[in-house]
């Protein structure tokens, strides 16, 4: 789903990425916006990315999470809603597991992302469960001016090969503007 | 002038254009200066961890963020401090208020006061004590300043009288 994602994407756009799958992978895609991908600080990158976007509403600024890093600072969706970004688009990787650290599980508790998420105040959500639903889903979140949360459940496969991070933290600092 | 609008000229001087905030009773007051200005966007984080990331992306996205916030806050934020602002090497300037130091009158907030510069040390915060009596405006200036000129954190410490 990642690539269909990232196949979306415009040079309007900007990518912020949680740290681990989203941030090992993005390198080996051919992303046609701004990337900005964390490797560390979990629970950075839907903050980083509602920075952005109000700094930059003519840019529509997308961030990838997990819900391992959301379950650390789920209070942000309340800080989301409030500040109302017209461009913010998150995408919600549910797998129940932290899977960059060695895949253990999170706590055993059946979050309800879509109705938390509703809960704090953020009216724009939606469950997605495969491509086809993640090609109807994003534009339309993307259209919505107003802040999104997708929620896309996959599942955790330990044996998955996934690359290790290949760019430095002052490389993707350096590459990383806005026009 | 009050010392908030002080502060707040100082954010404006140094061309801050996003200042993210959890208050408490100073820092609330300052942020009330805030939502004065016309050039800042003040933002309502729940929690300072959040204000550190919302303030970077500002300045990733161009402009310069600012966050403010209390010292204990300012205690929960080691981890985007380090995992954040200096792995990135992203400019932050912070103002945070110094509850529990010798100017604070209110005896619960003083074991924080105790260890607050004790931790920005061993963090390795560069940090100044704002002195309303002097420039409080070019105070502010200088800590954004050095921020940018560093590409890190600085922190500049307030008491209450500092925004009366």
């Amino acid at each position: 789903m990642l690539e269909a994602l990232v196949a979306m994407l415009t040079p309007s756009d900007v990518l912020v990425s949680s740290l681990g799958a989203n941030s090992r992978y993005l390198p080996h895609l051919n992303v046609n916006a701004p990337v900005f991908a964390l490797c560390d600080s979990m629970g950075a990158a839907i903050p980083l990315a509602l920075g952005m976007a109000l700094q930059r509403p003519d840019r529509h600024v997308v961030a990838l999470e997990g819900d391992g890093s959301l379950l650390m600072c789920p209070n942000v969706l309340a800080t989301v809603a409030a500040a109302r970004p017209s461009n913010l688009t998150a995408l919600l990787w549910v797998n129940g597991h932290y899977e960059s650290s060695g895949g253990q599980a999170l706590p055993s508790a059946p979050v309800d992302w879509p109705e938390l998420a509703k809960g704090f105040g953020i009216a724009n959500v939606a469950r997605v469960g495969d491509v086809p639903a993640l090609r109807v889903a994003f534009p339309r979140a993307r259209a919505a001016k107003a802040p999104a949360l997708l929620v896309l459940d996959v599942a955790f496969d330990p044996s998955e090969p996934i690359p290790p991070y290949s760019e430095r933290p002052d490389e993707i600092r350096a590459r990383f503007r806005i026009a | 002038m009050s010392g908030a609008s002080r502060i707040v000229a100082g954010l404006e001087a140094a061309g801050v254009t996003l200042a993210a905030s959890v208050p408490d009773t100073w820092i609330g007051k300052l942020m009330a200066a805030v939502r004065t200005s016309k050039t800042i966007r003040a933002v309502d984080a729940a929690r300072e961890e959040e204000a550190v990331a919302i303030a970077c992306g500002a300045t990733l996205a161009g402009g310069r963020g600012a966050v403010l916030i209390q010292n204990a806050g300012l205690f929960n934020c080691g981890g985007v401090l380090a995992g954040l602002v200096s792995l990135y090497r992203i400019p932050c300037f912070f103002i945070v208020s110094y509850r529990g130091d010798r100017r604070d009158p209110i005896y619960y907030h003083q074991p924080k006061g105790r260890v607050t510069e004790p931790t920005l040390s061993a963090w390795g915060l560069p940090f100044a004590i704002a002195d309303h009596t002097t420039d409080l405006q070019a105070q502010v200036v200088h800590g954004v300043d050095s921020a940018v000129a560093s590409s890190g954190p600085v922190v500049l410490l307030i008491s209450g009288e500092d925004i009366e």
